[in-house]
């Protein structure tokens, strides 16, 4: 079975900090990490390759030449291929670029399965799956918790979904695409220590924007659609607050406000 | 006259009137022609607010086929050429919009959350990097404005009764998915936290004493929601986080019960009438919002709380 994982690196959220006075971002200095959802994606790919040697696994990005060590390190875990697609002119490119080149690249690949994360933590539209899938013409589903390893192969596959109310099983009829939540819990295993300086460049190929044939114009923010034009920190109005403790006055006046509003029926 | 498509979530159709709210604001009230796209029932309720509706008969696509869904959006729009078209971000809803996008070969702006008319041109804003930012985004290009809406981002103010056109739509569908839903169960937490009016949220600060919360939510007809924090310990399920990464919520009182109140966890927080939070930091972000502020330990404040109510009752 060939599966397809794709994947991003994004900015971790947490260390980008919010320059309320400049309205800017400082991310400069934010680490990069593998998406927790892509990361699922990937390890569940993996666990199935654990359990079927014929299993082949690549894993393919789209991003800056930066994240090549970070690419490097997946293909240390057992991946058969990694692939990044990168080419200053894909800067700025929306998420409809961004799905017309990754499935140029992968229609020219082997696949029974392309596994994704179900958003991205910095931009979280969840449109590349989704356009991916269009793009190639494929069935695709959001939001998936669980994959039935035992009802996995190159002609279906079955999972769950969960949403606000329901669990709910599907089966999808293979070649599709699959985007997992972390919720999933599925956790990518280390690196081994034999592995940590083997040499990876045989296995991780890098792919051009003149390698997919693809003009200026078509990527980039020439071809987006959409174009983010500023960036700037939430923020909330402020209420005349009244602070109390939870004394008796306090707890006297909490009790009386929420009768006062009818939130207190007898 | 401008013409919006408004879709109709499959599962969750009671607010497609606020997705009106989205329009008004891209053209201004009365200024556009509104087409609502839905399902065979539940379209009662809509008519006097829609100039269109457009009820898809039954047996022509499953309501868990984005693809099926997608064909109908783009066949009508070829038909009507719509200015905009405007999906709710639900999970079915995640499913269409960028689909139909890709067809159209159009921009498409997800999770909206506002919008702001600048005379010649719209800024459309939405959330980023878990809604510790905002990102206000342009649409470029001859394909109709298309966005996804943030569920609960806008409240629609019913105008003038309309007179409503009812069409039926029943050209089979092309492109089917080949999906099959087997088997469906309840989720363990069925209530929604966007449908209470009084929400109980506990964060970090009422680690070891979450349980007490179901119990004033019970005392108040509310329910009980958590931070992300929570979620991410195991103490509490996804399905009630508020925030970026969980819900977006509206609720006549929100009680934040040891609630710090990061970005993202106060970008889940909409139009809500009454904060009351309960944090030992007078100082805590999600204070600067509250009508009351109550210093102290949330545990003592809801052993306190409870028994002043069992009394007020008795």
């Amino acid at each position: 079975m060939n599966i397809i994982c794709v994947v991003k690196f994004v900015p971790d959220v947490d260390s980008i900090v919010c320059d309320v006075e400049n309205s800017t971002l400082t991310g400069k200095n934010a680490r990069v990490v593998l998406n927790p959802d892509d990361a699922c994606a990937l390890a569940f790919a993996l666990g199935v390759k654990a359990g079927d040697p014929d299993c082949f696994v690549e894993v393919v990005s789209m991003g800056p030449m930066s994240v090549r060590p970070h690419m490097e390190d997946l293909v240390r875990l057992s991946v058969d291929r990694g692939t990044l697609i990168s080419d200053p002119l894909f800067k700025g490119s929306d998420t409809l670029v961004t799905s017309a080149v990754l499935g140029r690249y992968i229609a020219t690949r082997p696949f029974d399965c392309l596994l994704t994360g179900n958003r991205s933590l910095d931009g979280g539209s969840a449109h590349v799956p989704v356009q991916l899938a269009e793009t190639l013409g494929l069935d695709q589903m959001l939001g998936i918790i669980r994959i039935d390893p035992h009802r996995f192969d190159s002609t279906r596959a079955v999972f769950e979904v969960e949403d606000e109310k329901t669990v709910t099983t599907y089966e999808m009829a293979m070649p599709g695409v699959l985007s997992v939540t972390r919720q999933s819990g599925y956790k990518l295993p280390y690196v081994s220590l034999s592995d940590m300086r083997r040499d990876v460049s045989d296995e991780l190929v890098i792919i051009t924007s003149q390698d997919l044939g693809f003009s200026q114009t078509e990527v980039g923010p020439a071809g987006s659609r959409t174009k983010v034009v500023k960036t700037y920190p939430q923020t909330y109005e402020k209420k005349d607050r009244h602070i109390v403790g939870t004394d008796e006055e306090g707890i006297s006046y909490v009790f009386n406000f929420l009768k006062q509003k009818g939130f207190l029926v007898r | 006259m401008k013409k919006t498509c408004i879709f109709q979530d499959t599962e969750k159709t009671e607010n497609t009137t606020d997705l009106l709210e989205v329009a008004d604001r891209i053209y201004g009230p009365g200024q556009f022609e509104s087409h609502a796209v839905l399902f065979a029932d539940s379209f009662d309720r809509l008519c006097g607010s829609f100039h269109h509706i457009i009820r898809v008969a039954e047996g022509i696509v499953d309501r868990y086929d984005p693809r099926g869904i997608c064909d109908i959006l783009e066949n009508l729009h070829k038909k009507s050429g719509f200015d905009s078209i405007l999906i709710p971000g639900t999970s079915m809803g995640q499913m269409i919009a960028p689909r139909l996008a890709k067809r159209l070969q159009t921009g498409l702006v997800a999770g909206v959350t506002d919008i702001k008319n600048q005379g010649d041109h719209i800024e459309i804003i939405r959330p980023a990097c878990s809604g510790k930012i905002l990102e206000s985004v342009l649409h470029k290009g001859d394909g109709p404005l298309m966005m996804s809406i943030r569920p609960n981002a806008f409240a629609y103010t019913p105008g003038d009764s309309l007179q409503t056109v009812v069409f039926a739509y029943t050209e089979p569908v092309k492109s089917c998915s080949a999906v099959t839903r087997l088997h469906v169960r309840k989720n363990q937490h069925t209530c929604d936290i966007r449908d209470s009016d009084v929400l109980i949220a506990g964060g970090g600060g009422v680690k070891e004493s979450f349980s007490k919360l179901y119990g004033l939510a019970e005392a108040l007809n509310g329910t009980v929601a958590a931070s992300r924090k929570l979620v991410d310990q195991g103490i509490a399920p996804r399905s009630i986080q508020v925030g970026q990464s969980g819900k977006t919520v509206s609720p006549k009182l929100y009680m934040a019960l040891g609630i710090h109140g990061s970005m993202q966890h106060m970008a889940g927080l909409r139009q809500i009438e009454s904060v009351i939070s309960v944090n030992t930091a007078v100082n805590a972000p999600v204070c600067s919002l509250s009508d009351i502020v109550v210093q102290g330990d949330a545990k003592e404040f809801i052993d306190r709380l409870m028994k002043k109510i069992a009394v007020y009752r008795s």
